[in-house]
């Protein structure tokens, strides 16, 4: 079992053993909070029956925990014969899930649908902790793999663990606080935002808070900066690119893009489209609603939409870039070896070579007749969509919005939605480029 | 020139000028025997005697007054108030008599109202266009209600004289032909001869020397921005020629070509060179030897080349090309490029990478673009 690339080794079943002891102490601070708070359940008859505070669940599960920290403090001697470990016949499914970007998307878009239909269950505090301890629990086992841990492990990767905790963490607020309003709305109640707005003077309130989080922020970076060193590399050089060649974390969803698009696309239109986009929204919105406070019943269409662009495509396609992304920019399993050589059979066929083939016909020369049919259709989809759009879905926003504002809104809509159309194609039908005229630069 | 008087002597001549026009209005009330009427009246024309534009307005109030006399309403219908005032300085604007013979034709009429004068901004405004040209006419025509008011519109234009500020928008116009008529059959003495003179002597120089006050500062400081950031420009441009380059020179020898033997990439001169010498049939059938150059042509990365699988793949976003340079799977939109290659004189071959061979572009037919390997 020891070979160059152990699973386990004492040092770190010592270091998961510190893990496992702050969820235990946090999870003991949850029992107190869940004794006072959560009231009682009904004991099923299993346990004799009657009436038990809620609490006891997490006392038994914090017991639990208390005797794997034991587990893992005392067993490191001898790694071979420790048995807390993620088993292969789970991951093996779970690469094989994450490791195909079509079910990779599926399973991110799966998840967005789930957050928003099943926000009333999953919104609440225990809920909101029983999520947090699986994703630490599934994050503390996933290290017992030897390739996990190189992954989550790299200096680089660390902040984009702790990244996706805080978005979960926002989103469950967000989620929380609209609920309760939502609720409120329904009885007829003002928001809670409005009862207890009483002000408080910037000084010394605001500013002394300020200071103190400035300080303590501080403090953490330099914590940082000395714990985990620079993931500083070679001196660069212009014949050599690192295998794999990874953007910065907040851009891997660009680079993600720009395995669909061509560069001018992915790197500079999506890009302005996006930040243009975000500083459009408040002329385009015309719900006076929600303003100043949580609310998802009121802003559905508006909060759903900008979650899909941010869970699933930006924070999402972070996500795979950073975990899944391997050398030669292949997608691997997160507890897969980053093997140079994965063969993975990507030959990709431009649509004018489709739509010729498909006549028996040879590519026409000249450059533009050949990409009539991509030309074409994406005229009809930037044309013509809005209109349908507005004489189908979109009847009462194109009302309500005017022309202009209509036609802004549903061209963001449809570039948006551009990117996921293209990554489906690319999936199923081996699709490189919509328009090719690689003679002027020019595909899309 | 030495006649040229400073601004300082316009002032006070314009001061003295308004003084006489005061002294005017009030006699003119003294006479007219309302008594009421005339002390409001050379009250209102003293306080701002001293400055030019009120000397229209009291210039107009004998008018006014001579007409409002006989009726009681005349003391209402001459500016009582400041208000009033102003607003009839306003709507006389350019110096029109309009308001005031309106306000007198009115209010003998019908009712006391001060207000009557301006019609509106619309007939103010387009009195006091018209009264660049005539002004006696158009104080007619806006006020044509009473028969006093024709009267008072031909006697208006006697008192009337427009604000400074619009003789001198004039002066600089090179109009003097309106100023001179309009000021000509009234209050006389010296304004007559002397602001045409002055007019006529001044303007040119003035205007130079205002011109030159406010234009040479500008000119100089643009001319100097300009010069300043064209040698900078000029600086920046000459980094492009740099007197040294520290690159390996665009030519150079790779060795004989059996070297590099059939169907095979050598990846010998990629980390100095950036380019692959490829030995293959693949392309079009004919056994060649030829230079790729290591950017991938989707975002220019280097690729790598994979002797197991039999390409190059490129890390950044997983392209992929065949052995003989034509891109297949992910993102890049076109083969990779051809740099030069031929034989030397001394039957080694040598690359140029100062020449490059872009296939979608046909020019990977160009014979500096290979060495045929069965001619080495």
């Amino acid at each position: 079992m020891t070979g160059p690339h152990p699973n386990l080794t004492p040092s770190v079943i010592f270091g998961l053993g510190f893990l496992y002891l702050i969820l235990f102490c946090m999870n003991v601070a949850w029992t107190v909070r869940s004794y006072k708070k959560d009231g009682e359940v009904h004991l099923p008859s299993l346990l004799g029956g009657g009436h038990a505070p809620f609490a006891l669940w997490w006392g038994l599960y914090s017991a639990l925990l208390s005797m794997v920290t034991f587990a893992h403090f005392t067993g490191s001697g001898n790694p071979d014969q420790f048995l807390i470990s993620l088993p292969d016949f789970i991951k093996a499914p779970i690469d094989a899930l994450v490791a195909d970007p079509r079910l990779f998307f599926g399973i991110t878009l799966l998840i967005f649908i789930g957050i928003i239909v099943f926000r009333r269950r999953l919104a609440t505090p225990t809920a909101g902790w029983i999520l947090l301890n699986a994703a630490l629990l599934f994050l503390i086992l996933s290290m017992t793999d030897y390739d996990f841990r190189q992954i989550v492990g790299k200096p680089d990767n660390v902040p984009i663990v702790a990244m996706l905790f805080i978005v979960g963490f926002f989103t469950w607020l967000y989620f929380n606080r609209a609920n309760e309003n939502d609720e409120r709305a329904a009885k007829g109640l003002p928001p809670k935002e409005s009862e207890n707005n009483e002000k408080i003077l910037v000084w010394p309130d605001l500013v002394y808070s300020e200071l103190i989080c400035m300080i303590a922020l501080t403090a953490f970076l330099f914590f940082w900066g000395v714990c985990l060193q620079a993931p500083l590399e070679e001196p660069a050089s212009s014949v050599k690119t690192p295998n794999p060649s990874k953007a910065p974390w907040y851009f891997l969803g660009l680079q993600e893009m720009l395995v669909y698009y061509d560069p001018w696309l992915a790197g500079v239109v999506f890009p302005s489209v996006i930040l243009g986009g975000l500083m459009a929204l408040p002329y385009i919105d015309f719900n006076k609603k929600g303003n100043g406070y949580y609310t998802f019943n009121e802003r559905k269409f508006a909060v759903s939409v900008f979650l899909f662009g941010f869970l699933p495509l930006w924070v999402g396609m972070i996500i795979l870039g950073t975990f899944l992304r391997g050398p030669n920019w292949n997608t691997f399993g997160i507890y897969e070896f980053w093997d140079v050589h994965k063969l993975e059979a990507l030959n990709n066929i431009n649509l004018s070579e489709y739509f010729w083939g498909g006549f028996g016909m040879a590519l026409p020369t000249n450059p533009l007749i050949r990409e009539v049919p991509g030309i074409m259709l994406t005229l009809a989809y930037l044309v013509f969509m809005p209109q349908l759009l507005a004489a189908t879905v979109f009847r009462t926003f194109a009302y309500r919005m005017g022309f202009l504002r209509y036609m802004v809104f549903s061209n963001l809509v449809l570039l948006m939605a551009a990117l996921p159309i293209k990554m489906v194609l690319r999936w199923s039908l081996q699709l490189k480029y919509i328009v090719a005229i690689p003679e002027y630069f020019f595909n899309i | 020139m030495a006649d040229k008087p400073s601004t300082e002597d316009i002032l006070k001549k314009i001061r003295q000028q308004s003084a006489a026009e005061s002294g005017a209005a009030e006699s003119g009330a003294a006479e007219s025997g309302a008594a009421e009427s005339g002390a409001a009246e050379s009250g209102a024309a003293e306080k701002p005697a001293d400055d030019a534009p009120a000397s229209a307005e009291t210039s107009e109030a004998p008018a006014a007054e001579e007409k409002a006399v006989p009726s009681k309403p005349a003391a209402k219908a001459a500016p009582k108030g400041t208000a009033d005032i102003l607003a009839s300085i306003r709507a006389k604007g350019g110096g029109a008599g309009v308001a005031e013979s309106g306000a007198s034709a009115d209010a003998p009429a019908d009712k006391p109202k001060p207000v009557a004068a301006p019609k509106g901004t619309d007939s103010i405004l387009a009195s006091i266009r018209s009264q660049g040209t005539k002004a006696g006419d158009t104080g007619a025509g806006d006020a044509p209600k009473a028969p006093v008011a024709k009267k008072a519109a031909a006697a208006v234009p006697a008192g009337d004289l427009p604000p400074v500020s619009e003789m001198l928008q004039q002066m600089k116009a090179g109009k003097q032909s309106g100023v001179t008529a309009k000021p000509a059959p009234a209050k006389p003495q010296l304004r007559i001869p002397t602001k045409p003179a002055k007019a006529a002597a001044q303007p040119e120089t003035r205007r130079n020397f205002l011109v030159a006050m406010i234009a040479t500062p500008f000119a100089l400081a643009w001319a100097l921005l300009g010069t300043i950031s064209g040698v900078w420009l000029l600086a920046i441009a000459r980094f492009m020629f740099p007197n040294v380059l520290v690159e390996p020179p665009s030519r150079f020898k790779i060795g004989p070509a059996s070297d590099y033997p059939p169907e095979s990439v050598s990846t010998k001169w990629t980390a100095a060179r950036g380019v692959w010498i490829v030995h293959t049939t693949q392309y079009n059938g004919k056994d060649l030897i030829y230079a790729l150059l290591s950017v991938c042509t989707h975002l220019g990365c280097t690729p790598s080349w994979l002797e197991g699988e039999q390409k190059f793949k490129c890390p950044c976003h997983g392209s992929g090309f065949y052995k003989n340079g034509i891109n297949f799977e992910g993102p890049a939109p076109r083969p990779l490029e051809r740099v030069g290659l031929s034989v030397a004189a001394d039957g080694m071959l040598e690359v140029d990478k100062s020449v490059k061979f872009q296939e979608e572009k046909g020019q990977w037919e160009d014979s500096k673009s290979f060495v045929d390997a069965a001619l080495v």
